[in-house]
């Protein structure tokens, strides 16, 4: 009975000489306040975070990408920011022509001039304004490879090796030859069942998502650079966007797509039942595919895409000028986007680094994943992320996108002649963006 | 704020009808029981000297308690209004410094849209495929509920509003599994009947008017139909005798005593079932998952074709200007729906 009075005065005391001491030990508690969408700020950050800076608390809303970035700039007139927002390449474009809503990342106590060789330049230069304020810091590389079926490629008599796969490829017209053959292997309840409008199985998920591989091959889009606010808009004569628009409309014509849209739930659907073998996949989705179709696990694969490599979507983080906590929230900016960090990120949820340094890093480049039949995905997505040369994001090149997937989308279903869909287009988009 | 007062209309008229039919002008005031219910006017004067009545206040006081309403109205209804009026008549970048003004270029230009008034066009639609058929079922549901010897009533009279409570985002994420075309459940059922076609319930024009029709549908028929109940319960319980004196069928009662008696109510939930339906926006937005209603804009509604104008063109004017037409489009719908519902009621006097 002693004892244990004993025992517990001892451990009151320790409860006090804690309760005592810690508050002095922690620094005052911050809130970070965090927009972003899709996979941007990983969980394992969060957690990790938090072991080296208990007092920091990361507050983070996620929403759809058009939404997320539509209540940002009313977030902007408001004046009611968060600490840190993201900001995609493509609606980068945008915002570098608003630069003055953002703070300028060159100065004091940012002063990122020191760590800007450390990152990709092309994906530097999507967090540059067009007055060179630096108002964004790259997240990952939307490097683009194609995903493919092991399992499927072998029944359909295809190569499986993905040396072998990539050299069926090296241009759009090979892929579309290929997509052809595969094809003409199916069953013929295959065939029926697509040809009654029921399940259409195919090579590729979507035919559509070509359009944006081969634009991004090229070394403009629909804007060109003047060094003013709104950029030139050349959508209409470039001839890269018509080229990325008929490669496109001949896979369609080709039909070796099926008719599913990508993140449908006839897709994750799809993805799970082998009704497509290839999905032209930047880093970052494979672990979409990882989470929606856990069951395909080492049937994958990852071979080059045609034409040299490609690249969809990545983020730039960014410091409204309105925001509360600017010196944590660059704390928190500055250790989740160096490198050892990107790494990491790249390891667990392979988004594929921005930070350049890490291209020899053997860690990198020597890095299997499992999940896609131990692919040396480290390397397969370095290489394509080299290839790339510098690509100007316009200011309303989101909407232009859209219009341009709609106009293909008339082509797939049948609705419109590719030329008839072109034009429409152009007109629509003159109408909306000028 | 218009679709509560009918619910506690309803409350009211049931507790009363439910007690004791036709015995309503009888009952005494539940408020003063001791009141002779045989004067009138003696009570009434009583009331006004009574202190600390109602009655006894200054009138001024009645702003007081109307403040409230009014306030918000200004903050949140009025201001806005006003603001986007304003802005209508500029070329407004949100983000721009200087928004130059550009008179009535917007509505010059709205005019002449097609994808405007393929907006209209699919609001109506969707308003028709929506509107009639919840009508008819929630009629038809309301007349099951009001069986006496229903069993469990409450309880199927409180299971109807879930749908009205239940998230629009969660409803058109199971909605959206439903009518996936290639292993949609609506699909899969129709393989199963032998159907030899999927139905492609996104990109086809009247199939997806349907599938989001479903959806409002869905929320808003217990809802209506507790309305239904509601005026069905407050048809004096004579008529019915009288009908069965008469030899009258359940349908023919039907038919003839209890449509006729819900004639202001059918015009009341066709009213705010249609500015409801002029405002139809979330379901086509999950349904298409982008803000333009589909690849040849196939179910751009008129709210969704305003957003779109607004946040994704970033055309604040602009869209500020259908914000107008949309407003205008509900007036002349409302002037209508008045006017029909005075040739009604001139009707009931003959």
């Amino acid at each position: 009975m002693r004892n244990l009075k004993r025992i517990g005065a001892l451990l009151l005391s320790v409860f006090v000489v804690l309760g005592v001491v810690q508050p002095a030990k922690a620094a005052t508690p911050v809130t970070i306040t965090i927009w972003s969408f899709g996979n941007v700020i990983e969980p394992w950050a969060i957690t990790e975070y938090k072991k080296l800076h208990p007092e920091v608390t990361l507050q983070i809303k996620k929403g759809e990408l058009d939404a997320h970035h539509q209540s940002l700039i009313t977030a902007f007139l408001a004046k009611k920011t968060p600490d840190i927002a993201a900001v995609e390449v493509s609606y980068s474009g945008y915002f570098r022509s608003y630069p003055s809503y953002f703070e300028d990342l060159r100065k004091a106590p940012y002063n990122v001039g020191t760590i800007e060789k450390n990152y990709l330049d092309w994906r530097w230069d999507q967090g540059v304004g067009y007055d060179g304020t630096v108002f964004g810091m790259p997240t990952d590389v939307g490097g683009m490879q194609v995903a493919y079926r092991v399992d499927l490629f072998k029944s359909h008599g295809l190569p499986t090796d993905r040396k072998a796969v990539s050299a069926l490829w090296p241009t759009w017209d090979k892929f579309i030859a290929t997509g052809q053959k595969y094809n003409s292997k199916l069953s013929a309840a295959e065939k029926t069942s697509c040809t009654k409008k029921k399940i259409c199985y195919g090579f590729i998920d979507n035919a559509g998502t070509i359009y944006n591989a081969v634009l991004n091959q090229a070394s403009a889009k629909y804007y060109e650079n003047n060094n003013t606010k709104d950029g030139k808009l050349v959508y209409s004569t470039n001839p890269a966007v018509k080229k990325a628009f008929d490669t496109t409309t001949k896979a369609l014509k080709a039909n070796i797509g099926t008719r599913i849209n990508s993140f449908t739930s006839d897709w994750n659907v799809g993805m799970n039942n082998g009704i497509f073998a290839t999905i032209l996949a930047p880093a970052w989705m494979m672990d979409y595919i990882k989470q929606q179709a856990p069951k395909t696990k080492g049937k994958w694969d990852i071979a080059d895409l045609p034409g040299g490599g490609g690249n969809l979507g990545g983020s730039q983080l960014t410091i409204p000028k309105s925001a509360k906590n600017k010196t944590a929230a660059w704390e928190f900016m500055s250790w989740y986007l160096a490198p050892a960090q990107q790494l990491t990120i790249f390891k667990k949820y392979g988004l594929f680094p921005s930070a350049s340094s890490l291209y020899n890093d053997p860690a990198l480049k020597n890095f299997k994943d499992p999940f896609f039949n131990n692919a040396p995905v480290g390397a397969i997505y370095t290489a394509g992320a080299l290839k790339l040369k510098p690509i100007f994001e316009g200011k309303k090149q989101r909407a232009i996108d859209n219009i341009f997937g709609q106009a293909l989308s008339r082509v797939a279903i049948g609705k419109q002649t590719p030329a008839a869909a072109w034009q429409q287009a152009l007109s629509e988009i003159k109408k909306s963006v000028g | 704020m218009n679709n509560k007062s009918p619910v506690s209309d309803a409350s009211q008229t049931s507790g009363n009808s439910t007690g004791r039919g036709g015995r309503r002008t009888a009952a005494p005031s539940p408020w003063r029981a001791d009141a002779q219910p045989g004067a009138p006017r003696k009570r009434k004067s009583s009331r006004r000297e009574e202190p600390g009545s109602i009655r006894a206040l200054n009138p001024g006081w009645g702003y007081v308690f109307t403040a409230p309403f009014f306030i918000m109205f200004l903050i949140f209804g009025l201001a806005p209004v006003v603001y986007s009026t304003y802005i209508a008549f500029f070329n407004w970048d949100p983000l721009e410094l200087e928004h130059p003004f550009v008179g009535l270029d917007n509505f010059a230009l709205l005019l002449d849209d097609g994808q405007f008034w393929m907006a209209v066009g699919n609001t109506f639609s969707i308003w028709f495929f929506s509107t009639i058929p919840a009508m008819i079922m929630s009629i038809g549901l309301a007349a099951i509920l009001r069986n006496p010897n229903l069993r469990g009533a409450t309880f199927w009279r409180t299971i109807l509003l879930v749908p009205n409570i239940t998230s629009v985002l969660a409803i058109a994420i199971i909605f959206g599994q439903l009518f996936g075309r290639d292993f949609g459940l609506i699909n899969l059922m129709l393989d199963i009947f032998g159907f030899d076609r999927h139905i492609d319930w996104i990109t086809e024009q009247v199939p997806s008017h349907i599938a989001i029709a479903t959806m409002i549908t869905w929320r808003w028929v217990g809802y209506n139909s507790l309305i239904f109940l509601a005026a069905m319960l407050a048809i004096p319980n004579e008529l019915y005798e009288s009908a069965s004196l008469d030899g009258a069928s359940k349908w023919q009662t039907f038919r003839f005593v209890t449509l006729p008696q819900l004639r202001n109510t059918i015009t009341f939930v066709l009213i705010v079932g249609t500015i409801g339906g002029l405002q139809v926006f979330a379901e086509p937005l999950t349904l298409g998952g982008n803000f333009n209603g589909g690849d040849s804009r196939q179910f751009s509604t008129l709210t969704l074709f305003l957003y779109e104008q607004a946040f994704v063109n970033n055309k604040w004017g602009y869209a500020a200007a259908v914000g107008i037409m949309i407003t205008l489009i509900v007036l002349v719908i409302s002037a209508i729906n008045f006017w029909l519902t005075r040739r009604i009621a001139s009707e009931d006097a003959k």
